[in-house]
């Protein structure tokens, strides 16, 4: 009784941290639509800014404690609203996600970068009272807390929401920001207060949870994930059904781990791990229990300018020039650096399996290395011959798998969809991988591919064979995308209701390209020809591939292979780059790599700032980058280029870091304005431009960066100073900006419905068409546009 | 604003007037040049068949779109551009096409959102419970859940409470029955007469022209004629009937 | 037997009724116009017939067989086409492209067994390039098969929406207001092609408030206000009838 007693309390506080956490989520996806997958990341940089504060400058805890949670976190979270989720309201479901996915993952990177794990950095209890009996169960001072500030969170959030005038406003954004408009309310402002009531929430949740044990960046990031599974409890609206999610889940996980023996076991199957695969187990089931989603006509979404279609000749040339490449630049390689390239295309062949289901048909799922994983598995096991027919069997076992998880959640929106794919990343990862009888060690050896009597027989040979399986599926996609099949994904994307209408069974048809992103996903894995850890297959690894099979161009095949590839080798530039380190302000240091990994993030996030490119965006020159063929293969013989001028010493590093810093910035963006994709017209002076292109890239390689400027620090401002100058320069001789191509489609009256408010986007969107600049628009002079429609009458 | 000049037929200066207003959706013109003058303290009705730019028009004079050309005056002032929530805070009401509430609100919810003029929700409540009794026994009810009616009139509260300068009507009647359309164009014709100066849009003309002292018919994005109700007769039969 | 029949259809949200005991029929070979004023529950009508909303109570008969109950894409495939008063044209996609889509989507389930419709004038079938000419050109949209809908005009996509459906073979079809965007000359056109469409036995329901053109195709109209049918009859019956005027113009004017 007493352990049934105690383990209660222990659930009850754990709950209650799961509580402020969710109804912190809860608040701001129903005030913004936006569902916040970096709440938990939030959370997570507030705990090591109280560190930070409390630890290491010594303020002492209750102010440090209010500054994070009062001062630090809401300002932050305003600010993410006005600079970020502003942008993608509106936008695709899809784009929403990985916008908050990539925040997610930028914070990741920040967090390991100002704070690397190094070292354990114990925040201490936020109380000190020793232990407090009661009714006979022990208990700290810190749990007490805890469920004390819950009980505050819930009674705060009550009257705030309900009684106060900027609460009830909170909630009258979601159900129609115009009526608000129309009443005096002040949307935005009201947004950005909802944001950083949630960015509160999400801090007083984290500095909690990481007083109780020393916060480690990813597990804190992730543990929030538990918060996820609460407010499904409440359909991510109610703030009591979050609470209620969160008793139940905190109590179960607490139960769990009191009552189930270390070494239980279900038949074959080890439950060692169930306790933490809880959250994931009831995220699943509680969307299990959702009810249908109704077809809903029409709700407004932006839709993205039509992606041309590639041409079959095209696809089949990239196939053997990117095969050719491997076999070239792969026997250059040296043995670390062939692994290396190796796992740089099992992530490309994993982003690729995102473009049937993220690019074609609109869906999301946020765990593609799980297929992958699941891939390798049994190829580890059964196929260890690595005969090919085991590749097949691994490709229909995952497709079947898809297809299974897919069923149930797309009964529901894309954000449940997403969250179902998360649940099934983190159960697969404690319940099937940490199986000692799937993967040994935690390791899975995949081993090399045989075919009959042709046997592979290193990692160059596998690489061969991955480059090749990369280049086969890239033109089945193409094929699929081309053909009737293809068609009607896009069709189901741009209108379910009206293919519903013309006898299309949607249910089927979103399994079925599910399951085929699955299977896709799990070749990588049989193919992979290397060994991989249980941590392969984490939902923090799985993360990025979504991120960049979107930022990479949504749906493009080139696009998936770019993705791929730049989170495959970033160990290579890591290694190349490791030695130097900026010191900022003497308060923290980072190297290069450092640097280069939270780009990234930052390249999803700005998918907020213009989430369909209407502005002179970088995103949408990088998209149509990725659709242009030749743009793709002048950037990678570039790289290439770069990368073997470093090899052999012609360059020095710091050459090859701003070389490729300038590649990436100044030259790609314009690339494809001469080397434009199909259905796009070349624009302005190419051959001048083409040539200074060329002068800037040699000249950043050889400008001997690390003897004409010491510091580290002043080292990287030139370098970015000299690629602002080059972008700048670029688009001067080339006379137009390539990102003000627009291509968006004219919305109609009717898609905007003549009763419905227009958002700030469409007004954007309107007056780009009309030429203006963003920052005029918002009291347009009538002189200057009845200048701009000259030729009307009226 | 209120002025005892006002009342139906009165004819004195406009207090919302829009000069020559053309207004697009994307790059497709959809006003092509609406002159409308709304005299204070009368009821102006604005009439024409569905997609002939009435919303429109409605949305340029409350702020929430911008015209490409042409302005808007309120007593005089050039209010052309200038946002919907600053307009409402100067006293412009508007309660657009069968949404002018909060379905996830509560009837007192929604009421506290009609304050941000600087009304006192005292007043408010105090207002809306007695002119319409059945929303004060339904306080605490979500909006969602009253009849259609009971939500029109929940919505038309906020016009009475507030005693806005200008009160802009989109399809007040839509989906409602004869009998509390009649209602609410009672309450129309009463706030008129403190000065208010209202604007209302329909697609059909019913009970509306009972109360209006102009109408203008509009068809495909111009205001096609301009009068008593009973001088546009024939243009309207013409706008809807085709003959 | 009547192509199409409505008995006694219910649809209420919340405290709202938007469609009371709507009992109607349309016939095989007939265009049946369906008019109103705006909020009147015409469109909430045909989500209820093609099981988009789920209605209180009634039925929906779809040649003789009660399809009250059945998920939207079995109802299409039984013959239940229609279009939509905000489009929903696949925006991404080519003219030809979108009228292409509604082909194979059929194709692939009357590959499982279900019968060809009537389609146009005959009853023929084509290959689907074939017959996507045939739609573009007899809709006067083949000069812009390459262009990507998105980008049309209202008036335009309309008729790519009823192109795509025709690519179904329905033999109800449901337009609703697919004249809007139109002028003049094209809405006398528009007439035309759907007489000659019911000419070649479609029954169709037509939603539209250009009442010009419903009275001039229309064999028979229904009249619907606050959800329920006021009036029906013959272009001249509804026409007289002092309820409609009353409800498009008010009593008393």
């Amino acid at each position: 009784m007493d352990k049934f007693l105690t383990f209660t309390v222990l659930g009850l506080s754990q709950a209650a941290i799961f509580a402020i956490a969710s109804s912190g989520l809860v608040v701001t996806y129903t005030t913004s639509g936006i569902f916040n997958f970096a709440h938990g990341a939030f959370g997570m940089m507030a705990a090591f800014t109280y560190w930070q504060l409390h630890v290491a400058w010594g303020v002492p805890t209750w102010p440090a404690f209010f500054l994070v949670v009062l001062v630090i976190a809401p300002l932050f979270g305003a600010g993410i609203e006005r600079f970020i989720m502003r942008g993608i309201e509106g936008a695709q479901e899809v784009v929403k996600i990985v916008v908050t996915v990539s925040l997610m993952v930028a914070l990741i990177f920040i967090a390991l970068w100002i704070w690397p794990e190094d070292r354990a950095r114990p925040l201490g209890s936020l109380v000190d009272t020793g232990e407090i009996k009661v009714a006979g169960v022990t208990l700290t001072g810190q749990r007490l807390l805890t469920i004390g500030v819950a009980v505050i969170v819930a009674i705060a959030l009550r009257f705030i929401l309900r009684g106060t005038r900027l609460g009830v406003a909170m909630r009258a954004v979601v159900d129609d920001r115009s009526l608000l408009q129309l009443n005096g309310g002040r949307p935005s402002r009201t947004s950005m207060l909802s944001w950083a009531l949630g960015a509160a929430l999400a801090a007083v949740s984290g500095v909690l949870l990481a007083s109780e044990q020393p916060p480690s960046v990813i597990p804190l990031t992730l543990l929030v994930v538990n918060a996820y599974a609460a407010a499904v409890v409440g359909r991510l609206r109610s703030i009591p059904g979050a609470f209620l999610g969160s008793i139940i889940l905190g109590l179960s996980i607490s139960y769990v781990g009191a009552y189930m023996p270390a070494d239980a076991a279900w038949g074959p199957i080890a439950l060692d791990n169930l306790q933490r695969a809880v959250p994931a187990i009831m995220l699943f089931v509680v969307i299990l229990a959702q009810p249908q989603v109704s077809l809903r006509a029409h709700s407004l979404q932006r839709v993205r300018a039509p992606m041309p279609l590639p041409t079959q000749r095209l696809a089949i040339i990239g196939g053997l020039v990117l095969v050719a490449t491997v076999i070239a630049v792969g026997s250059l390689m040296s043995g670390p650096d062939q692994n290396t390239l190796l796992r740089g295309f099992g992530f490309a062949i994993a982003t690729l399996s995102l473009v049937p289901l993220t690019g074609y048909s609109g869906q999301i799922s946020l765990s593609q290395l799980t297929f992958t994983g699941i891939g390798a598995v049994v190829m580890a096991n059964w196929g260890a011959s690595g005969n090919f027919m085991w590749v097949l069997v691994a490709i229909v076992v995952c497709g079947i798998v898809g297809a299974l998880v897919a069923l149930p959640a797309m009964r529901l929106q894309g954000i449940y969809l997403a969250l179902a794919t998360a649940a099934f990343g983190i159960f697969c990862y404690w319940m099937v991988f940490q199986q000692q009888d799937l993967m040994p060690g935690s390791t899975a050896s995949v081993p090399y591919l045989r075919v009959g009597p042709i046997e592979v027989g290193s990692d160059y040979g596998q690489l061969v064979v991955l480059a090749l399986a990369f280049a086969v599926i890239g033109n089945i996609l193409v094929v699929l995308r081309r053909s009737s099949w293809g068609r009607r994904l896009t069709a189901m994307r741009d209108s379910p209701v009206a293919c519903a209408t013309l006898g299309l069974n949607l249910m089927s048809t979103k399994v079925g390209v599910f399951a085929l992103s699955a299977a896709i996903a799990g070749a990588g894995g049989a193919l992979a020809g290397r060994t991989f850890v249980v941590d392969d297959f984490s939902l923090d690894q799985s993360l990025p591939i979504t991120m960049l099979a979107v930022v990479g161009g949504i749906g493009s095949v080139g696009g998936a292979l770019l993705g791929g590839l730049l989170l495959g080798v970033q160990p290579i530039a890591v290694t190349a780059l490791a030695a130097n380190a900026i010191g900022v302000f003497g308060f923290f240091s980072a190297s290069v790599p450092q640097v280069m990994s939270v780009m990234p993030g930052f390249m999803g996030v700005s998918l907020g700032r213009s989430p369909d490119g209407a502005a002179a965006e970088i995103g949408e020159a990088y998209r149509d980058f990725s659709r242009s063929g030749p743009a793709v293969a002048t950037a990678i013989v570039a790289a290439g280029g770069l990368w073997f001028a470093a090899r052999t010493e012609l360059i020095e590093n710091w050459g090859l870091f701003a070389a490729l810093v300038v590649l990436t910035f100044a030259v790609i963006p314009v690339l494809p304005a001469l080397l434009p994709p199909s259905g796009m017209a070349r624009v302005g002076r190419s051959a001048p431009t083409a040539l200074w292109l060329l002068v800037v890239l040699v000249l950043s390689a050889l400008i001997p960066w690390e003897t004409t400027i010491g510091s580290t620090g002043f080292r990287l401002l030139a370098i970015l100073g000299w690629t602002g100058l080059a972008a700048i320069m670029s688009i001067g001789i080339l006379g137009v900006n390539p990102a003000a191509t627009d291509r968006e489609p004219e919305p109609s009256p009717d898609e905007l419905g003549l009763g419905s408010d227009l958002g700030k986007a469409d007004a954007v969107a309107a007056g780009t068409l009309l030429g203006l600049d963003e920052d005029v628009m918002s009291l347009p002079t009538s002189e200057m546009l009845v200048g701009l429609r000259a030729g009307d009458p009226s | 604003m209120t002025s005892p000049q006002g009342g139906p037929g009165a004819v004195t200066r406009p207090l919302l007037e829009l000069r020559g207003v053309t207004a697009a959706y994307g790059g497709i013109e959809v006003l092509h040049g609406v002159d409308l003058a709304v005299p204070q303290g009368s009821v102006v009705a604005l009439l024409g068949p569905n997609g002939a730019g009435k919303t429109t028009t409605l949305s340029v004079a409350c702020g929430l779109m911008s015209p490409t050309a042409g302005k808007v005056f309120m007593a005089d002032a050039d209010v052309t551009g200038v946002r919907a929530e600053e307009l409402a805070r100067r006293g412009v009401v508007t309660i657009p096409e069968g949404k002018g509430i909060f379905p996830n609100l509560t009837v007192k919810e929604n009421l506290l959102m009609a304050t941000y003029g600087g009304v006192d929700m005292a007043h408010v409540e105090e207002v809306a419970y007695s002119r319409f009794t059945r929303l004060g026994e339904r306080r605490s009810q979500v909006a969602g859940t009253l009849s259609g009616g009971e939500q029109q009139m929940l919505a038309m509260a906020r016009g009475l409470a507030v005693d806005p300068a200008v009160l802009l009507l989109d399809e007040l009647s839509m989906g409602l029955a004869p009998l509390v359309v009649e209602e609410l164009y009672g309450i129309v014709a009463q706030i008129a007469r403190t000065g208010t100066s209202i604007l209302v849009v329909e697609q059909f003309a019913r009970t509306v022209l009972g109360v209006a002292d102009l109408a203008a018919v509009m068809v495909n994005g111009r205001i096609r004629a301009v009068g008593r109700p009973d001088e546009i007769e024939s243009d309207l039969s013409a706008a809807y009937l085709g003959v | 037997m009547s192509a199409l029949e409505v008995s006694s259809m219910t649809v209420r949200f919340g405290g709202h009724q938007a469609l009371s005991e709507v009992s109607l029929a349309v016939d095989q070979g007939k265009v049946v116009g369906l008019i109103g004023p705006n909020g009147a529950g015409k469109t909430t009508l045909f989500n209820a017939v093609c099981g988009v909303v789920t209605p209180t109570s009634g039925s929906v008969r779809l040649m003789g067989r009660d399809v009250s109950g059945i998920p939207t894409h079995k109802r299409a495939r039984l013959g239940l086409g229609r279009t939509f008063q905000r489009l929903e044209v696949f925006a991404s996609l080519s003219v030809a492209d979108n009228v292409r889509a509604g082909i194979e989507i059929r194709r692939t389930w009357e590959r499982r067994g279900s019968t060809a419709r009537q389609y146009l004038a005959s009853g023929e079938d084509l290959p689907t390039e074939a017959e996507v000419q045939v739609i573009l050109d007899r809709l006067g949209l083949s000069e812009l098969a390459d262009v990507s809908v998105g980008a049309l005009p209202t008036g335009q996509a309309r008729l790519v929406e009823l192109g795509r459906a025709l690519g179904a073979r329905p033999s109800v079809l449901l337009l609703d207001e697919p004249a809007s965007g139109l002028d003049d000359n094209e809405t006398a056109d528009f007439g035309k092609l759907l007489i000659e469409l019911a000419g070649a036995g479609l029954g169709i329901l037509l939603v539209e408030h250009d009442v010009g053109l419903v009275m001039s195709v229309c064999e028979q109209i229904y009249v619907l206000d606050f959800g329920s049918v006021i009036a029906s009859g013959d272009p001249d019956t509804v026409r007289s009838n002092e309820a409609v005027v009353a409800a498009y113009l008010g009593a008393g004017t």
